[in-house]
């Protein structure tokens, strides 16, 4: 093999090495650019969602309340209902964003 | 969003609270407004202590069927689910016996006797048991002929069992509200249509602060004992008003205050009086979607809520 054929191929090498980091440039820079895409659709949605006053931590939930009464001395089960219930009231608060202050407590006591 | 209009008023012996919250805050009075009128009205028809309301007339009525307003329809027909729910140990028709043990008159918010003098006065501890004549049997309504049928001579008193009934009937027409709870003296039905969680305070029989807190958000709770209305009776013992209706005696069964849960408060009512009825070692027995006993010594036994209710009720 003579000189100049070395040369080529080298040549032909740097080119393809080049046009190889080209493309890996081209790749990372969509990756790049679709995330940042998807993570500002996402907070933006976010964003519209609390700007419209619909936060769903502060919508009524029956089930983040449920338990048996402290101290128990029975097995108190999971509550089978509070799932189903919690479905129309995140509805509700979709549709009612307004927080409703916590009812007065009561007390029973001998009459 | 607007808040609770609260009512409180002497009624039924004690004081009757109510909370509603409405879709707005005049509905919400409102709403208030017309359950203290129905239970004021109640109040003047069902009490044994007014001569002229219409349960004393059917106490001294000596026909057999006896026509009722639809009000003393449920009474009697409340008469007879209490008696079923408790197994005979809530008995309304032990009118007689409770007049002889000298509760004659309302004593109100007075307490002539305190707990503890009540508790030293009698040595001998027995669970109650259900009277063998069972009369709370014979009460039958007639709902054709709106009228009830009882053995002339039979007397019923509404008692607790009135306060339950009305907290569930004033509980029924408040449904549409955001929130509500009535209180009537300590039988409470709790609900609304935000579904939000309420606390419940359970009293300490013996004076303090709360024993046991819970909250719902539907269904009811009753709490019976024998400390708020003690006096001395005509031979200078002590009695109260909660009775044994096998003796006809007032009941010393080692507990001094049961409170139960249930879906209405007329059936929560039948569970605390049979609970406490029961004693310490059966009480929890009666207490099937949980409540809290109270002992002579203070003791607190709590039993959970069965999944009926757990939904509906949180543990603090």
């Amino acid at each position: 093999m003579d000189s100049i054929e070395k040369q080529q191929r080298k040549r032909e090498a740097r080119r393809r090495l080049r046009a190889q980091r080209e493309r890996a440039g081209r790749l990372r820079g969509r990756v790049v650019a679709s995330s940042l895409i998807v993570f500002a659709l996402l907070w933006g949605g976010v964003f519209i969602q609390m700007a419209t006053g619909n936060d769903p931590v502060l919508g009524n939930r029956p089930a983040s309340a449920a338990g048996p009464p402290r101290g128990g001395r029975g097995k108190a089960k999971a509550a089978s209902g509070a799932g189903e219930a919690s479905a129309p009231a995140e509805a509700e608060a979709a549709e009612a964003p307004v927080i409703e202050p916590e009812p007065a407590p009561v007390t029973t006591g001998q009459s | 969003m607007t808040g609770e209009a609260h009512l409180g008023f002497a009624c039924f012996g004690g004081t009757v609270t109510i909370h509603v919250r409405g879709e707005s805050a005049a509905a919400g009075q409102r709403a208030a407004g017309e359950a203290q009128d129905r239970l004021l009205e109640a109040h003047q028809r069902l009490s044994r202590f007014l001569p002229e309301g219409e349960l004393s007339r059917l106490n001294r009525d000596p026909r057999p069927l006896v026509p009722a307003s639809p009000l003393l329809l449920e009474l009697a027909r409340a008469v007879r689910t209490a008696g079923e729910y408790s197994g005979g140990l809530v008995d309304a028709t032990l009118l007689g016996e409770i007049e002889h043990a000298g509760y004659c008159e309302s004593l109100g918010a007075e307490r002539p006797v305190s707990l503890a003098e009540a508790l030293a006065s009698r040595a001998e501890r027995a669970p109650a048991g259900p009277a063998p004549a069972a009369r709370w049997r014979t009460v039958e309504v007639d709902a054709q002929a709106g009228a009830i049928m009882r053995p002339p001579g039979l007397r019923i008193d509404g008692g607790g069992i009135a306060k339950g009934l009305l907290a569930d009937l004033v509980a029924a027409g408040l449904g549409e509200s955001r929130a509500f709870a009535v209180d009537c003296c300590g039988d409470l039905r709790l609900g609304g249509a935000a579904g939000q969680p309420r606390r419940v305070l359970v009293e300490d029989p013996f004076g303090g602060g709360p024993l046991h807190e819970l909250a719902l958000r539907e269904g009811a709770v009753a709490t019976s004992g024998i400390g708020r209305r003690c006096w001395r009776g005509p031979e200078g013992r002590v009695a109260h008003h909660i009775l044994d209706p096998r003796s006809g005696e007032p009941a010393f069964t080692g507990l001094v205050q049961a409170t139960a849960l249930a879906s209405s408060a007329l059936v929560a009512e039948a569970y605390a009086k049979a609970a406490l009825l029961s004693g310490p070692e059966r009480g929890a027995e009666w207490l099937p979607c949980g409540g809290v006993l109270v002992g002579e010594d203070g003791g607190v036994e709590v039993v959970a809520a069965t999944e009926a209710l757990v939904s509906q009720a949180v543990g603090r």
